[in-house]
């Protein structure tokens, strides 16, 4: 049996986002009030970077007003979108004020960061492999090659922001945003910083775009297979006893974390996704809550337009949550039906879509009932190899 | 809090395959140093990198492991393998959702992506390989690991740049520490490409023939490549199953330069604090600590903010050091856990590697440096330095077991 380990309780204190429904936390709210336009507008032009329609983008999104004018010539979207979530974050948070760190808050040394990303360097390798395979390798632009590590972004960021505690970069496919969650909790737990900036970034990218279209999985003309989203979100977490000392308002709390991996029966395949870790991740998540199936009101999901995917996510919550309240379904929608598939950011924006509806805005579930102002949550991702995460959240 | 073990290690270096082979090689002082065969390196001003040299996959894993894997990933996992091998750990013990697999890395399946992209840029879409395309992803080298010993638990990628393996053990650790996990499997992996070659030649940091950490006439790095594993347990773990461990990880100390993406810090900020924080957080002093396995990239900038940083902890202490990369070049995300294979070595059998090609003392690394020869020590605690792109530090405490405090990496 697993060792039984002590609860968890951090507190989310604020929330910072670039996304296709704005660029603030409020944006943000307003837009989910009415799902079916948001979703419009999120999918409302064609593409900036792929010319053609089916992703949802940051459309218009202006650096300058977030950066200032200037320093980011060399930054990638990516970079850009980061910088200006993890901004909006820690104002909205109440640690930075018009650019300066606000006193009583974390101060710049107590500030770290764990950020999630799938994808995010491809944009920048595949910028300067063009410039190799077309032209010559000594014509690559030194300053956009640190770019090409999958850190750099969420380095800018603490750059930018005066960060100095841990800075953590997390890959795991889909899921790693919600992995974020542990890592700072494990860096809260072990007194390396008192706030952590929590999410991640994904950018619609060409090679990215290329090769979903390569292998066949972006959304057809029969409805099925992924839409790609973008954009980046932090929110800023830190231990609830801390919250509450500060006087910090607190959007939400998380209470529990889980995760698990099962590969596929063959040898032979890559590409899979398990009942089983999603499951697990769930159950490993409500047990470190200390709460039953019954006491979560709904699930922020991930399907994303992958048949087997989002049914082996269905299969896998239906083993926890079957029979739930004595009458059936629990209430699953997916962020990723308004605003795209964000790969390693999806579990973040999976937590702004829980915000929202702690406010109010309605769940809208692909299935079981609607549901008002949930007060527990389960957030789940799902990767595309085998790993699945979960974490709940309950509004303070 | 649970203390946590090193119980095997495994690498898979420029200097040879396994501890055994690692281990004499860098006792003997041998540089691993040769003109680029990798890819066509020309056109490129520089064209010498440690590369590692007959390493076949299928010497190793299985035939569906090295289908499924990319060279990155299939370093990782032999080099797993040795460590499981080493920990004398079954099949039966290591599979289940108790084990996690953690694993750092800068660039992951770098040549899958080079050779995607190579094709696509050329020749389009529909040419490149649709099989070939999920093999790419960082995410990938952690569930490789997984898949060949049944793990079940968390797989984790922590792309920490130059500091990655450090990232990776230490947060390893902490999931056993805090119960998450009893065993994990964790190092890091990286691979030599072209065009990341290509970027550090563009940045100035490559030398044109040898890497001469702290020496006077230094002239840059040279990129290296491998895979540095461990097998570490929980001490209930090597309790119950009787297992001699080779080290004992104490605490690690992190921090963020928020200073420039690739520079150190001119006072080494960032890097003073996590060497202060790691020793904190083991429990230690600086007076403890007998040996630093140095970070020593050979760049200018790196060596001599690393060398104050040391002066400003150890004061007159003066540690014994040594940079390893002088001798199997600088392996990017890979580096610290490789170099952390050299360090358990060190706790045990008391071998200091040498810094090699080292000429001309400098006098802004004024430092206790193992110069050219090995040297015997009663080492029994280390710390293993890290640097990296994004400003990031990361410094590791090994010790002997039963050398370190009984609170040690609670903080």
């Amino acid at each position: 049996m697993p060792t039984r380990r002590s609860g968890m309780r951090l507190a989310i204190t604020g929330l910072g986002l670039v996304s296709p429904l704005g660029v603030s936390r409020s944006e943000w709210n307003a837009s989910l009030v009415d799902p079916a336009t948001a979703r419009a507008r999120a999918f409302g032009a064609a593409s900036e970077v792929t010319g053609t329609t089916g992703s949802a983008e940051v459309w218009g999104f202006d650096p300058n007003s977030h950066l200032g004018p200037k320093g980011h010539r060399s930054f990638d979207r990516l970079t850009k979108y980061m910088i200006a979530a993890a901004k909006g974050a820690l104002e909205d948070a109440g640690i930075k004020r018009d650019g300066a760190f606000v006193e009583g808050a974390p101060p710049a040394t107590e500030i770290g960061i764990c950020s999630a990303t799938a994808y995010g360097s491809l944009d920048a390798i595949t910028e300067l492999n063009r410039v190799a395979e077309l032209e010559d390798p000594r014509y690559i632009n030194p300053t956009r090659f640190p770019n090409t590590v999958v850190n750099a972004a969420a380095g800018y960021v603490s750059i930018w922001e005066d960060l100095r505690a841990p800075n953590t970069t997390i890959v795991d496919g889909n899921c790693g945003a919600l992995d974020a969650v542990l890592v700072a909790s494990t860096h809260l737990a072990h007194q390396r910083g008192d706030a952590f900036l929590v999410g991640g970034g994904e950018v619609v990218s060409e090679p990215l775009h290329a090769a979903l279209s390569r292998l066949g999985v972006l959304r057809g003309e029969d409805g099925g297979g992924v839409e790609m989203g973008e954009g980046a979100c932090y929110a800023i977490v830190e231990r609830a006893e801390d919250a509450a000392l500060r006087g910090a308002r607190v959007l939400s709390e998380i209470i529990g974390y889980g995760t698990a991996f099962e590969p596929p029966a063959s040898e032979a395949v890559l590409v899979h996704a398990s009942p089983d870790a999603v499951a697990r991740a769930a159950i490993e998540a409500l047990d470190e809550a200390g709460i039953s199936p019954d006491e979560v009101d709904a699930v922020a999901g991930s399907a994303g337009g992958m048949a087997a995917i989002d049914a082996a996510e269905a299969e896998g919550l239906a083993r926890v949550f079957g029979g739930w309240r004595g009458r059936g379904d629990i209430p699953v929608a997916s962020p990723k039906a308004i605003i795209g598939e964000t790969f390693g950011a999806a579990g973040a924006f999976g937590m702004a879509a829980a915000l929202a509806w702690m406010e109010g805005a309605p769940v809208a579930p692909l299935r079981g009932d609607a549901v008002e102002r949930p007060r527990t949550i389960l957030v789940t991702t799902l990767g595309l190899y085998g790993n699945a995460s979960a974490i709940v959240m309950r509004r303070a | 809090m649970s203390r946590v073990f090193i119980t095997g290690a495994g690498v898979v270096s420029a200097l040879g395959f396994g501890k055994k082979a690692f281990g004499e090689a860098l006792a003997a002082g041998t540089s691993a140093a040769s003109t680029v065969e990798l890819f066509d390196a020309s056109g490129l001003d520089r064209n010498i990198a440690c590369e590692v040299k007959g390493f076949r996959a299928r010497d190793f894993l299985t035939a569906g492991e090295a289908r499924r894997a990319g060279r990155c990933s299939a370093m990782a996992v032999a080099a797993a393998r040795m460590a499981v091998e080493d920990a004398g750990i079954t099949p039966e013990q290591l599979a289940g959702p108790r084990t996690a697999v953690v694993l750092g890395t800068t660039m992951g399946e770098a040549n899958v992506l080079g050779a995607l992209e190579s094709r696509w840029i050329h020749d389009g879409e529909a040419a490149v390989s649709e099989a070939m395309l999920p093999r790419y992803g960082t995410t990938l080298l952690p569930i490789h690991v997984a898949r060949a010993f049944g793990a079940r638990g968390m797989v984790k990628t922590l792309p920490a740049a130059c500091a990655a393996g450090n990232y990776a053990i230490g947060y390893a650790a902490d999931q056993i520490r805090s119960g998450r996990a009893d065993v994990a499997l964790t190092g890091a992996a990286e691979v030599i490409e072209k065009l990341q070659f290509a970027g550090f030649a563009r940045l100035g940091a490559i030398a044109p023939e040898r890497c001469q950490p702290f020496d006077a006439n230094r002239k840059g790095l040279l990129v290296g490549e491998g895979a540095g594993m461990f097998v570490l347990e929980s001490e209930e773990s090597v309790v119950r199953r009787g297992a001699t461990p080779l080290a004992e990880i104490g605490g690690y100390g992190l921090a963020c330069d928020a200073h420039h993406i690739t520079r150190p810090h001119p006072e080494g900020a960032g890097s003073r604090y996590a060497t202060l924080r790691a020793l904190r957080a083991s429990g230690v002093r600086a007076s403890d600590v007998d040996y630093v396995n140095a970070h020593g990239t050979a760049t200018p900038a790196n060596d001599e903010v690393e060398a104050r940083v040391f002066a400003d902890v150890f004061g007159t202490h003066r540690p014994l050091v040594t940079s390893i990369k002088s001798m199997l070049g600088h392996c990017m995300g890979a580096s610290s856990a490789i170099e952390a294979v050299s360090c358990v070595l060190t706790l045990e059998t008391g071998v200091i590697p040498p810094t090699i090609h080292y000429e001309t003392p400098d006098p802004e690394c004024d430092l206790n440096l193992v110069a050219n020869e090995a040297q015997r020590a009663e080492v029994s605690l280390l710390l293993n330095n890290s640097l990296a792109f994004g400003g990031y530090d990361a410094v590791l405490c090994l010790a002997k077991p039963g050398v370190l405090p009984a609170d040690t990496g609670a903080l």
